[in-house]
């Protein structure tokens, strides 16, 4: 009989070798005290965060700890139940009104999570003869809901017009709907799709939606931070966004958005969204709140993309291979697993943090050490983040030594 | 979904699928339609997918993603690529 965890043990062995040394394990980092957006204690060392999707800051912003403040002690902690029973409150609805305003939607449904989202929208929406085709690098919250649902999967090659073109073609006589999934920003590596081709294909079909999680774009681009549809100038041929509230709008909860006219169904057959507890009133006060904060954000918006550019310009400069160019996301390519970990620790013992992602969880292989920007973040901190990147990235051999470059005196 | 028992593959089918394969053997397993792609193969999801794709360029189909957990062998690949490619045609 084999052991209930059996299959995991070459993964386990694996990750055994390479972290089995004592050293500090990067999936278990712990903050000991938050002390900003953009600082915290870590194994008693002063860190720069710099690997937090909390792109505008906003997780302090005090309209929005005030307003939390207020729905806590009106409401108490927590709705104790789903949205379709005790657990929809007047701050929900108002939430929903909010996004539909943020959008220009007529539709709006909160969920607890953005994974949620994706799970219950995508699990749903398509039927037994209908199709979806999605981009091969979507979110993993993307592959699991689309695996619950009934249709026929289909994936395009990554950012491929033309190969959705082809495989929209050879469907073209099936009478089901489809459905095209994209992500506006792919969280990995920061790279935006190419939504006005996308928008150019579909157009050439009939029965054909497309749905975009725009996840780290929301608040990031577009004038008003409605994400990469506002940004290309075609939110009206995008009929559904799936979004999250733990990035640019600083707290947790997902969402979905949409003109169907048929929308509301879902409130009545998407499973992640009946079988689960509402958000707790607090969180739904604060992305309330925090959602106006993102549609007035240009000046941090600017600050952010000014960040962006300072980080991918510092680390490109001294030799390092940088994924993306013009994105809040600044993912350092490692040659391998073992590289990046040592590139990680180097980071993290100097008082940097960055995420570390090691296939398979990335695209083409790639071990990365993955920064992302905030519009918090000083010019001081990130010269600092730079300058300790250089030590690491030559003590673990990426590039050569740099003679000197100058790290200023404290880190915040 | 499933061929029923003894179905055979066209063997061009079975040729092709060897002939991608060739580049993605790292075990130097021996290629038989009973190969399986996760014991003798050693394939992990993203070989798969990868492998998948080179699938799809060759015959120009798509591969659902539904159908991939039943596929274990080069044999049960090259049923479903004739299935695939039968019904497009």
């Amino acid at each position: 009989m084999a052991g209930l965890f059996d299959r995991f043990a070459p993964l386990m062995a694996q990750r055994d070798m390479m972290l089995g040394d004592g050293g500090i394990n990067p999936f278990q980092v712990k903050m000991d005290q938050v002390l900003s957006q953009t600082e915290a204690m870590i194994g008693g060392r002063h860190t720069i965060l710099v690997g937090t999707n909390n792109y505008l800051g906003l997780t302090f912003a005090p309209e929005a700890l005030q307003a939390a403040h207020d729905a806590l002690e009106a409401c108490g902690t927590g709705t104790t139940g789903s949205r379709v029973a005790n657990g929809t409150y007047y701050g929900h609805k108002e939430l929903e009104a909010t996004l539909c305003d943020f959008f220009g939607k007529e539709h709006a449904m909160v969920f607890s999570t953005g994974f949620l989202a994706n799970l219950g929208v995508l699990s749903t929406l398509m039927g037994p003869d209908d199709y979806i085709l999605m981009d091969a690098d979507c979110h993993a919250s993307i592959y699991d809901g689309v695996r619950g649902s009934s249709a026929e999967i289909i994936r395009f090659k990554h950012n491929d017009a033309a190969d959705l073109d082809k495989r929209l073609a050879r469907l073209a006589k099936k009478p089901g709907n489809k459905l095209i999934v994209i992500e506006g920003i792919y969280s990995m590596l920061g790279d935006k799709a190419p939504l006005a081709e996308i928008v150019a294909v579909k157009k050439k079909y009939e029965n054909v939606y497309l749905l975009s999680d725009e996840a780290h774009s929301v608040g990031v681009l577009g004038k008003y931070g409605r994400g990469l549809p506002e940004e290309v100038g075609c939110e009206d041929d995008v009929d559904f966004i799936v979004g999250t509230f733990s990035k640019s709008v600083g707290t947790v909860g997902g969402f979905l958005v949409g003109n169907h006219p048929d929308f509301e169904t879902l409130r009545l057959v998407t499973r992640a969204y009946i079988f689960t507890a509402s958000l707790p009133p607090s969180v739904v006060a604060s992305a309330t709140v925090n959602l106006g904060l993102v549609k007035n954000g240009g000046a941090l918006r600017k600050r952010l993309m000014r960040n962006a550019k300072h980080l991918y310009d510092g680390l490109t400069a001294l030799g390092l291979k940088v994924a993306s160019e013009n994105s809040p996301v600044v993912a350092v390519i490692a040659p391998d697993p073992v590289v990046a970990l040592a590139f990680w620790r180097g980071l993290i013992e100097a008082g940097v943090y960055v995420n570390l992602a090691l296939p398979p969880a990335t695209p083409y292989g790639y071990s990365l050490l993955r920064a992302s920007l905030c519009a918090a973040h000083t010019e001081e901190q990130l010269d600092n983040v730079i300058a300790i990147f250089a030590e690491v990235a030559a003590k673990v051999g990426l590039i050569e030594p740099v003679k000197k470059i100058a790290r200023r005196s404290a880190a915040g | 979904m499933t061929a029923a028992p003894g179905a055979e593959p066209s063997p061009d089918t079975l040729t092709a699928l060897f002939d991608i394969l060739k580049t993605f053997n790292k075990t130097g397993a021996v290629l038989t339609p009973g190969t399986r792609f996760s014991e003798d193969l050693n394939f992990d999801s993203l070989v798969v997918m990868e492998f998948v794709a080179v699938v799809e360029d060759r015959f120009d189909i798509s591969v659902p993603l539904n159908i991939l957990p039943d596929i274990a062998t080069v044999n049960h690949l090259a049923l479903a690529v004739d299935r695939i490619v039968a019904e497009n045609s």
